[in-house]
Formats: structure tokens, sequence, C-alpha cells
């Protein structure tokens, strides 16, 4: 079971003539090979190194994304769906050329069940779409990622973001696919059932595939009634280790807080500066959620309040109304742009580390010795509450030893992780970047997805030479 | 019978204690709590560590001999139905909790642990495992992950994929493999998730790291009473649509509570419909500002009584009907067969006013008890099978409540799985297209087929028979499929 994936050269230059010629002709203008648009779509917001797809379709039904993996099945041609192209680990990287599958056209959402709080939506919505066409519902959808990025794509990498603690990510969010398979048939896996345990766990398969095993379509999301009471604080702290200790102290007691963050100073000082944020000093903070009744909200953040001060902890500063907490919030989603803006010029690693609270503390302040020591700049920001923590190492790309020192930089946080008996990856996926450590993290176990890869796309069509290493 | 040089083998690996041949020894062994279904294996074998779980699994795939893994053998669906050709791999003796972290939140365990057992372990943490299925005094851990079993608290806490972190657990080879790990998030394919209900298909488990959840400071139940069933659906709707997730959200009609009342003496209220159950825990802050939403909702639902529970001892006895539901249906009638179907819950009001019907049109009583939060239904069917014909008529009815199911977008099984119960109704459920992505799979862990051999997934050539006598809505299901 376990001979090589078989490697993939590209496809000769014929082939892909051939079916560039084809989907021209199937789908007219909304078959693209313009260099500018190949370019577009060759990389993501992490990747570097960019590599350009054949050309970019934008089909408009599941239908059309069958017939598409259907001809490029039968071709031995590379498939690769693009959301909106906000993945940080090279997910979208034609690495072997081929068709890209541009899904944003698919944008609609197709049902709101408020009674059973689910929708269907495409795979190109967007997540701040879905709760704007929430509106007026009383519900809404929690996961969050930094970018606005589509609910196909988040599917794809198991995305996650600052509600986790309280609300999962996208694996406890998704509750059913439609999904086009390697041979380009249409699948669809769970439902709008709550529960199931009839069959193989399909869904959560492909929920985090990274488009390695077929191309999702149409998801159906758990929505959630939105809280009576919601409020925002933030609270300064002389150090980062009492910053963490609290996270750790606040999990420990069981405070159902919705949301906590954690910004070092370094991140603190760009948000502050990229996103105007006043009255606030550049050292480490923790950003608070809490949702509820007005009883419980009260409740958790008096407990929260008692935590932070035995921490040396600032007086909470609050945010009730909401345009105040979207501002807070709005600040801590860009924190990864604010970091790339206020150094122009350099680029970025997005580390993805996701311990054991237990090793938490551990973690961090072996990360930010780590960072300090290399002399490189690497914000910390992260949703500690479930573990997970980033840093983003900037390096300057024309300095051939600044982005070796960044890479060897963001491999040792991953590492540590993994030694950690955590995950090189939380939320952000595998992509191209995180081979090496996935071999790492998980053994024995690689040689099972390798097989299971192999089972569901034995031509390796689909987005080949990603998520499991060859 | 065992091969002579495979007997050797075991006996090499195992004590005679741990072996089990005769037929005295394996007939406790021949079924789960699914008795429809008898088989004798050839062999139990009872190992107590996992280098003798390995040697097992070489011996068996070296030999091409079929192997159950089996828990504590509560399954409803014929999970641990042994094959007469191979051997019940029983791991009663992993009873061993191996790790509890506080701050974490986990519990590490053996499989043979029973799932009660891990919350009484943890209580002193003031932590507890949020899984409780009906069974859960008897029920193993291992038992729990490969059905992914649920509970009365799954709605609001998730099911056994949403508690579970890690498992380890041994291929057909004998190549020990970890799924997931102690973290939130795990990097790659989900191979936890795939593990998590596959039965006891793809490997068998050795170790399981779980979530724990911190004990609420308070829990409540409500019980409500309805003079009809729809009423009862309707605000099992009202609740969940005012974005009120319940820790418990149970349902039973008047032929279940007049059931459990005979036996447990809860002071159910007799001459109601239906009855809810309806549990809110937390804070008592929280308790208290939800039950009074609660309340609101299930008067203005039509509600004719409404009393919560003052203490821990009125709370539970309010419980003990709902949890004792089989048990006490098992007392008045000689058999009964109990469904596994999930909706939406939108449909709930649909779905039981067409099993009203049927139970008039069959002549079978239908006592429905069920978890009503996550539209996962029970209905228990009572019949005499000595009587001729009910048998027949009884899995008639079933599969027609399982039909409606699938037709308003559920599932054939919220948390009992698949087993050998319901291989025919998977040929319904799913497409061809997906059954050739579970064989793909399953092919991927286990190319021979060794593990758990005939459950869960139908093969493709089953559907095509089971197609040519159910035709549905005039089309014949998996028309791709060669018919033999």
């Amino acid at each position: 079971m376990n001979a090589p994936v078989e490697l993939r050269a590209r496809p000769s230059t014929a082939d892909v003539a051939a079916i560039v010629g084809r989907l021209t002709k199937d789908f007219a203008e909304r078959a693209v090979t313009s260099t500018a648009i190949r370019e577009q779509h060759g990389h993501g917001e992490g990747m570097v190194d960019a590599a350009l797809p054949d050309v970019v379709v934008f089909p408009h039904t599941n239908e059309e994304v069958a017939a598409i993996v259907r001809l490029c099945h039968a071709a031995r041609i590379p498939v690769i769906a693009f959301g909106i192209g906000t993945s940080l680990e090279g997910h979208v990287a034609a690495l072997y050329g081929g068709v890209c599958v541009d899904l944003s056209q698919m944008n609609r959402m197709l049902e709101v069940n408020t009674q059973d709080l689910d929708c269907r939506v495409q795979a190109g919505v967007t997540r701040e779409q879905v709760n704007a066409e929430l509106k007026g519902t009383g519900l809404f959808f929690p996961i969050d990622p930094g970018a606005n990025a589509t609910i196909g794509g988040m599917a794809s990498t198991r995305a996650s973001g600052t509600n986790a603690v309280r609300y999962g990510t996208m694996r406890e969010n998704v509750l059913g696919l439609t999904v086009v398979t390697s041979d380009g048939r249409i699948v669809r896996t769970g439902g709008r059932a709550r529960k199931s345990s009839a069959g193989y766990d399909l869904t959560r398969l492909f929920v985090g595939a990274e488009g390695t095993l077929g191309i999702i379509t149409e998801i159906q999301l758990r929505l959630y009634g939105i809280p009576e009471a919601i409020s925002a604080a933030v609270c300064q702290f002389p150090d980062l280790k009492s910053a963490v200790d609290t996270v750790i102290v606040a999990m420990q007691v069981g405070i159902p807080v919705a949301r906590i963050e954690l910004l070092d100073e370094v991140q603190m000082d760009v948000c502050i500066k990229y996103s105007k944020l006043e009255g606030f000093k550049p050292a480490p903070t923790l950003f608070f959620e809490f949702h509820g009744t007005d009883a419980g909200v009260k409740e958790q953040s008096e407990m929260m309040q008692s935590i932070t001060a035995e921490h040396g902890g600032s007086a909470f500063e609050w945010a009730t109304r909401p345009e105040d907490r979207g501002r807070l919030w709005k600040a801590r989603h860009a924190a990864y742009y604010a970091s790339k803006a206020c150094h122009p010029g350099k680029q970025a690693f997005a580390t993805d580390a996701c311990v054991p609270i237990s090793r938490l503390a551990d973690c961090v302040l072996e990360a930010k010795a780590d960072a300090d020591a290399t002399g490189l700049i690497a914000p910390i920001v992260g949703h500690v509450g479930d573990g997970n923590f980033h840093l983003t190492v900037l390096f300057d790309p024309n300095v051939p030893e600044e982005r070796a020192k960044a890479e060897a930089l963001a491999s040792r946080v991953s590492m540590r992780a993994i030694a950690m008996g955590g995950t090189c990856t939380g939320e952000h996926g595998i992509g191209v970047h995180k081979l090496e450590a996935l071999v790492v993290e998980h053994g024995e176990a690689v040689e099972l997805m390798q097989a299971i890869k192999r089972a569901l796309d034995p031509r390796n069509i689909m987005n080949p030479g990603k998520t499991v290493p060859p | 019978m065992l091969d002579q040089l495979v007997h050797a083998q075991f006996a090499a690996i195992l004590p005679p204690a741990a072996l089990l041949t005769s037929a005295e020894d394996t007939r406790p062994y021949e079924c789960d709590g699914l008795t429809l279904y008898r088989e004798r294996p050839a062999a139990v074998l009872l190992p107590e560590n996992e280098a003798q779980v390995i040697a097992i699994l070489e011996a068996c795939f070296e030999a091409r001999i079929p192997v159950v893994a089996r828990g504590a053998g509560t399954s409803l669906s014929g999970g641990a139905l042994p094959d007469p050709r191979g051997v019940v791999l029983s791991l009663a003796k992993f009873r061993r909790i191996l790790a509890i972290d506080p701050l974490t939140r986990t519990a590490t365990v053996q499989p043979g642990v029973r799932n009660l057992a891990i919350s009484e372990a943890a209580a002193i943490h003031g932590l507890y495992y949020a899984p409780d299925p009906s069974s859960q005094i008897a029920c193993s851990i291992g038992g729990n992950v490969a059905e992914n079993a649920g509970g009365v608290h799954c709605l609001k806490y998730g099911l056994t994929v949403h508690n579970v972190r890690r498992v380890r657990g041994v291929l057909i080879t004998g190549e020990v493999v970890e799924f997931g790990g102690e973290a939130q998030d795990s990097a790659g394919y989900d191979l936890l998730a795939l593990i998590t209900g596959s039965e006891g298909l793809l490997a068998v488990i050795t170790e399981v790291t779980v979530k724990l959840c911190p004990t609420p400071e308070l829990a409540q139940v409500a019980l409500a009473a309805f003079a009809d069933v729809e009423h009862a659906g309707a605000a099992v709707g009202a609740i969940i649509g005012a974005g009120i997730i319940p820790a418990g959200l149970e349902m039973m009609d008047q032929p279940a509570t007049r059931a459990v009342e005979q036996f447990v003496h809860a002071n159910y209220p007799l001459d109601a419909a239906a009855v809810l159950l309806v549990e809110s825990d937390g804070t008592p802050e929280e308790v208290a500002a939800e039950m009074a939403e609660i309340k609101r909702l299930l008067a203005e639902a039509g509600a004719t009584e409404i009393r919560v529970s003052k203490d821990e001892a009125q709370r539970l006895l309010l419980w003990s009907g709902r949890k004792a539901a089989f048990p006490a249906v098992g007392r008045i009638s000689p058999d009964y067969y109990c469904i596994d179907g999930t909706i939406p819950r939108a449909a709930l009001p649909r779905v039981l006013r067409e099993i009203a019907a049927w139970s008039k049109e069959f002549g079978l009583t239908c006592a429905n008890v069920f978890h009503a939060g996550d539209g996962n239904l029970h209905p228990l069917i009572l019949f005499d099978a000595n009587k001729p014909g009910e048998s027949e008529k009884t899995i008639e009815f079933g599969d027609r409540i399982l039909g409606l199911c699938i037709e308003v977008g559920g599932t054939i099984t919220g948390e009992h799985g698949v087993g050998i119960e319901k291989l025919s109704s998977m040929c319904v459920q799913f497409t061809s297209a997906e059954l050739e992505r579970f064989h793909a799979i399953k092919h991927a862990f286990d190319a021979e087929g060794l593990l758990n051999p005939g459950k869960a997934v139908p093969t493709l050539a089953r559907c095509g028979e089971f197609g040519k006598k159910h035709v549905h809505d005039g089309q014949v299901p998996h028309p791709d499929i060669p018919r033999y």
C-alpha cells in the first residue's frame, strides 16, 4: 500500500492547448488565459513564489465544475480550486500548471433555514457576505479568519478564527457538502440532519483536504443565534508571560469567553499605527469578547477582571457599542496586513502553531525568545484560548540570508509545537509549505493519508503537490 | 473451527484463559444489543495489552482471518456481530484510565473503559465527559468512538466526534497509527473523523484521548405536557429557532410515557399526548434567564402543563424515565424494534404525523422517544415475533419510516450506526458514487476486507439486488449498477 504517489510532470504543451481550446469553446469569455489573470491566480497571500495555471475558468454551477473536472480527468491535467486567493500556505499555486477553477462567481446563498439554524451556500460566498445576508434573521455565522475568505476556501483549509474557543472551527460548523470528485461526479455528503452515523465521515474528510480529494462547490453551514448581550474589552499587561498566564487561568476556570486574542507589543505597535487605535500602548495585550445573556456577560467579565488584575493587567477598556467593537475586531483581523504595511517591501511567513493549553506559555515564550534572537521582526498574534497563535515573520525577499533565517524560524516554531503534543497548523493548512512538518507530526498516519489520496484521486490531478507529501 | 496452526499462534500470544474456543465459552459473544442476529465466532480473544493486539492482528492478516473488535457489546445495530469464519477481538481487559489532564481538560483512557467511568474519574477536577448514550453505565469508550455515539446532551455538547482529540489504533497489518493529536486541531486529512464512526472497519482502537467539559454549576430540567404531538414538535422548533441550544431537548409521546411511568414512577402527566424535557445548564444566573425564556416559549407553543425541577433529585427523576425508555418498553411488549432515523428539525411535525398514521395502518403500537433537538428519532415499534407475520410488518413499517427520513433530507442513523441492520437502507440513502468512495477508503486501510467484514457499507452488488425490490418515486436506485 506504500507505493509513492505518481509524481506529476507538467502536462505536454499539446495536451494543454487541447484543453484550453475546449474550455474556451465551452466557457467563452469565462475561460481566461491572459497573463494578468493567470498571475493573480498563481498565488495566495502568504505565497512568496507564484506558479501560474495555464487557464482560469469561472464556472457558475456544480455541473459546470463537474464538466471541467471530467475534461481534466480524461486528459490527466491538474485542476486547482480557487476561492478568493487569501490562503497563506501556497495552496493555490499551480505547481504543474493546469486548470484553475475560480469559484468566486458561484456566490449565491442557496437557502437559509432559520428554524434549523443552518444555511446552504455556494463555495464562492465570502464569510462577510454570509453575515450580511443573514441580517434581520437574528442568526450569524461565527467563523472569522483574518481575511474575508470564501466559505469554500475556509472549508478546504479547515479555517478557524477568533471565535473558535467558543464556536469551534470549520470542522464543527460544516454540516454537509456538495463535492465534485476527481472523476467529475457530483457527490453530496452529510446533510441537514444534525447528526449521522451512516457511512464514513466524508464531510470531515473533504473539510481540510485543500482541494486534493475533490472540489467543494456547496456547503451546509451551522448557524447560531446572535447573543442577547455582547461586550468586548481590552486589557494591557506589563509582559507577555502575564498575558499568556491570564489566558491559561481563564481557560482552567472555564469562563465561556467567546473570543480571547493575544497581541504582543510588536503586533500591538503596528496595529495601533495601521488601524489608528487610540488610547493604547504598544504592550502585550488581550482582546476579550463575552457573549450571553446580560447577567451572563456581566458575570463572565467580572470573573475575567479578577484574573487579569491578579496578573498585573490594566483596567478594562470597554467597547460595548457595536461600532466600537467593530473597530476593535477590524484592527485584530487586519493584524497580518498591518504587519506587512508597516514594513513596506517585506514579505512574510505566517506560522500557525497550536498546542494544548497546558503548554501554551512555554510555546509562546520560547517562540518569542527565538524570534528576538534572530533579529527579525516577528509580531505575535493569536486566538490563544484554543492554544493557537501566529508569528508573522517578516523578511526582505531580496536578501537570501534573511529569507533563509525567516524560513528556519518558522520551521522551528512548527517543530516546537509538534514536540509539545501540538500541531504545525491550527487553521492555515499544509499547502506546500508544511509538508515536512506534517510528516514529523503524523509519522505512520501520513502513509494512510497518501493511501486515501490515491484511493480518491488515483490520477493525482486534484491540486497536485499539496497537503500530502508525494 | 480455527485452523490448528492459527490456534497455536494465538496460544503463543495469549494465556489459555484469554483464548476462548469452546461453544459454551463463545456463546456469550454471539450477539450484541441487536439480538435478532446471532453468529458463533471461531474464537474469542481477550488481549490485555497493545503488543498482544498487534501480534493477533498480524497473525490474522497473515492467515486472512476476519476480525471483529468488541467493546461492551451494547451496539444496537449489530456492529459487534461475530463472523463465523473469524475471531472476536474483545477489548474488555483494556480498562485503565491512563491520564487526566485538568489543565488541557483531556482524559486518556483505554478503549474498554466505560463511558460513565470517565466522568466519575474526572469529577474531582470539576470536569466530565459530555456525550452520554443511554447505555453509558455499560458501554465502552472504544465502542462509542467506533459508532460515533450520541446521547441526550449531544445537542449542546456535540457527538463523540466533537469530543475526541486523539485515537491510537492498530491497522489489520499490525501497524500502530495515531489519529488526531492533543491540540485543538491537527494537520492534514482529518483521519480522526474518519476513524470515528467507522464501526471497526478501519482499525482496532487501543487508546482514546477525550475532551472533558467543566461540570455546570447548575442544571435544571423543565417538563412540558402537550395535548398533541404536533404542538410539541412545534415547541422544539420555537426553542431552537429562538437561538437557544438547551443542554438536552427530548420528547416522549403517550405510549412511551405510559410505558416508562409504570417502571420509574416519575409522575409523568399520562393524559398528555406528548411530553418534552428541556434542560438548561450553566451558572445560576444563566440558567434562570434561559429557563424563563424556555418556559415562555413552551407556554406560547401551547403547553398544558410546565414543571421545572426544584433540585438535583427531581431533575434525575424526570430524566430517569427518558433514560429507561428502552427497558421500560421491553417490559410491556414481547419484542420491540428501535429505529434511529434523523431528520431536519423543521420536518418533525410531518414525520410524526405520518408515523402515527402508519401505526394505525399496520396495527402496531409505536412509542416515540427521541432527541428532539437533534431531530434524532427513536421510534420503538412494539411487536410479538411469535405472532405470524408481525416481524415482517414491523420491518416494513421501519423501512417506511427510514425512507421518509431520507426523503425529508435526513439520515437512516443518527447515532447507532449501520452495522448489519441498516445495510440495505444505505443503498437508498447513498448514491453509487458515494458508496464507491466508501469502498475506496476501506480499501486504503484494509484492502483484504478483514476488519468487521459485511458491516456498515453494503457492496454495490447488494444494492443492485436490493434495488430490484425497492423502486422509489418510479426510479430504480443505482441505475448504473449492473443487475445480477
